[in-house]
């Protein structure tokens, strides 16, 4: 009978080290959360059919959830600009497994040829400072992979850059935009594969986030110069962007193994303690 | 009399209040993998001195396996264990799930705002005398860089600052440059965001590296003008001992 008892007892122990174990999750801190009132990520949303990669007006667009991001005169280096013409940024992004779209829109008062906007990525492994990914003093970065559009050209340049006069046009072009001005607002439509054969350009694996940041520049005349050119323009820092995964259904699986395996557990040890009693 | 099972729980729960809430009050909060790592510990304890002897085993023990066997049980003792029967495969399911579901939330932020600055910008001293004159050309200069971001008033609320993630530093905040050293601020401001170590997340910094544009002298100053216009004034090398 003392044995038995030892021995359920040793049972129960494992057990409920088992179930405290299992239960380490409830003690782990809360994971941050996102901050009220401003994104911090954008997430590309997977679609059955086709992308409205080129179409800023496509009504597909509407039921996409937006992200918004405020951005600031560039300041971080000469030469600076201290008052910008766009002031924040919506963000909403969609993929079909093999494509991707990202559409930003922004407020500028007017339609002009020299009008431009931006999207940078960080490359590989390495972090990159989001100003052109320079070099910093204590870390080693990475390189940035920017997607350039002007209005002037209605088309994109896919570009790389590792610090200051960096900045070259890629021998590979994959990257696509198509914009649109319309009642005081840019809509600007980029478009890639998520994946491309070129190292120099970021690739996006569905469900794994990546380093985003945004540049706009407003091209209206001043006395005949464009009012933001070059180093001077509206900035974003680093956000977060992924493309969502599919549905992983095997975890339901996972999860009915082990409600079968505790249920098992439990009726080992109820029936073993029922004997035990009876003898 | 309490049974071995209450005088365990009380334990326990003692343990948990202790390292939760009382120790924070002389240190640092612990992280909750630590508290868990001792609620363990403590638990595995009690199981030992509990199994120890026969008789105190069967008063541990005794009560809790005929809970589960429920044998002889009625009313709200029949409802308890039919619970905990139904409940322990749900937990484990829920819990196969949550360690399994893939993280919907973006990668976490754990930036060091104040990291150790490097060897040769520790205890450096001021070359320039506290006086108005100086003082004064720090604030002038202050306005003419600092300011777009860091504020007029040295709130860390100028023009473009709202666009910035980190955000730009608030002097007048008594965390800021109140907690640090002269020569601590003349590294921050000569070598810039970019200098920051690893823990401090350089990439993300706009502050300029203003070595490249502003002389040693500049600099200097714009830290006089800094303190006085935020109100506050440097940590000293006595107020550390």
């Amino acid at each position: 009978m003392l044995n038995k008892l030892r021995f359920l007892s040793t049972v129960t122990l494992v057990g409920i080290s088992g179930i405290l174990g299992s239960t380490a999750g409830f003690a782990s801190d809360p994971p941050p959360a996102e901050e009220v009132g401003a994104s911090v990520s954008i997430r590309m949303y997977q679609v059955e059919g086709t992308l409205p990669a080129d179409d800023p007006n496509s009504p597909q667009w509407a039921a996409v959830p937006e992200s918004e991001f405020n951005l600031a005169p560039q300041v971080h280096w000469p030469e600076r600009i201290q008052e910008v013409t766009v002031q924040s940024v919506k963000v909403k992004g969609l993929h079909d497994g093999q494509n991707l779209a990202i559409l930003v829109e922004y407020e500028d008062p007017t339609d002009d040829p020299k009008d431009a906007a931006a999207i940078e990525f960080m490359v590989g492994d390495k972090k990159a400072h989001f100003a052109h990914g320079q070099p910093m003093l204590q870390v080693e970065g990475g390189p940035v992979n920017i997607w350039f559009w002007k209005k002037e050209t209605g088309k994109a340049l896919d570009m790389s850059a590792k610090g200051f006069k960096t900045l070259s046009t890629q021998e590979k072009q994959d990257v696509s935009a198509t914009g649109a001005w319309a009642g005081g607002s840019w809509k600007v439509v980029f478009t890639r594969a998520l994946k491309t054969e070129d190292e120099q350009d970021v690739q996006i694996e569905p469900g794994e986030w990546r380093s985003v940041a945004f540049a706009f520049w407003d091209g209206a005349l001043v006395s005949g110069v464009a009012k933001e050119k070059g180093s001077q323009k509206a900035v974003s820092s680093w956000w977060s962007i992924r493309a969502e995964p599919s549905a992983d259904n095997s975890i339901f699986g996972w999860v009915i193994f082990g409600l079968a395996l505790a249920a098992g557990f439990e009726l080992v040890v109820v029936r073993k303690l029922r004997k035990g009693q009876s003898a | 009399m309490r049974g071995p099972i209450t005088s365990g729980a009380i334990l326990l729960a003692g343990v948990f209040v202790f390292l939760k809430f009382i120790l924070p009050l002389f240190t640092a909060p612990l992280p909750a993998s630590l508290i868990y790592l001792y609620m363990t510990l403590a638990f595995s304890g009690i199981m030992l001195y509990g199994t120890m002897s026969a008789s105190s085993l069967e008063s541990l023990m005794g009560p809790v396996f005929r809970f589960l066997s429920g044998e002889g049980q009625s009313g709200t003792g029949k409802l308890a264990r039919l619970a905990v029967l139904v409940l322990f495969p749900l937990l484990v399911g829920w819990q196969t799930y949550t360690s399994l579901a893939p993280s919907d939330l973006p990668p976490g932020e754990n930036r060091t705002i104040h990291p150790a600055p490097p060897g040769e910008f520790v205890g450096l001293a001021n070359p320039y005398q506290n006086n108005e004159a100086n003082i004064n050309m720090g604030k002038g200069l202050y306005a003419a860089y600092c300011s777009p971001c860091h504020g007029a008033n040295y709130d860390g609320k100028g023009p473009a600052a709202k666009g910035f993630n980190p955000p730009p530093a608030n002097f007048a905040d008594p965390g800021t440059i109140a907690q640090l050293q002269e020569s601590y601020l003349f590294w921050r401001i000569k070598k810039g965001g970019v200098g920051l170590p690893v823990e401090a997340m350089p990439w993300k910094s706009a502050m300029p590296r203003w070595e490249v544009e502003l002389p040693d002298e500049f600099i200097w100053k714009i830290i006089m003008g800094e303190y006085d216009g935020a109100h506050q004034s440097p940590r000293t090398w006595e107020e550390d001992d």
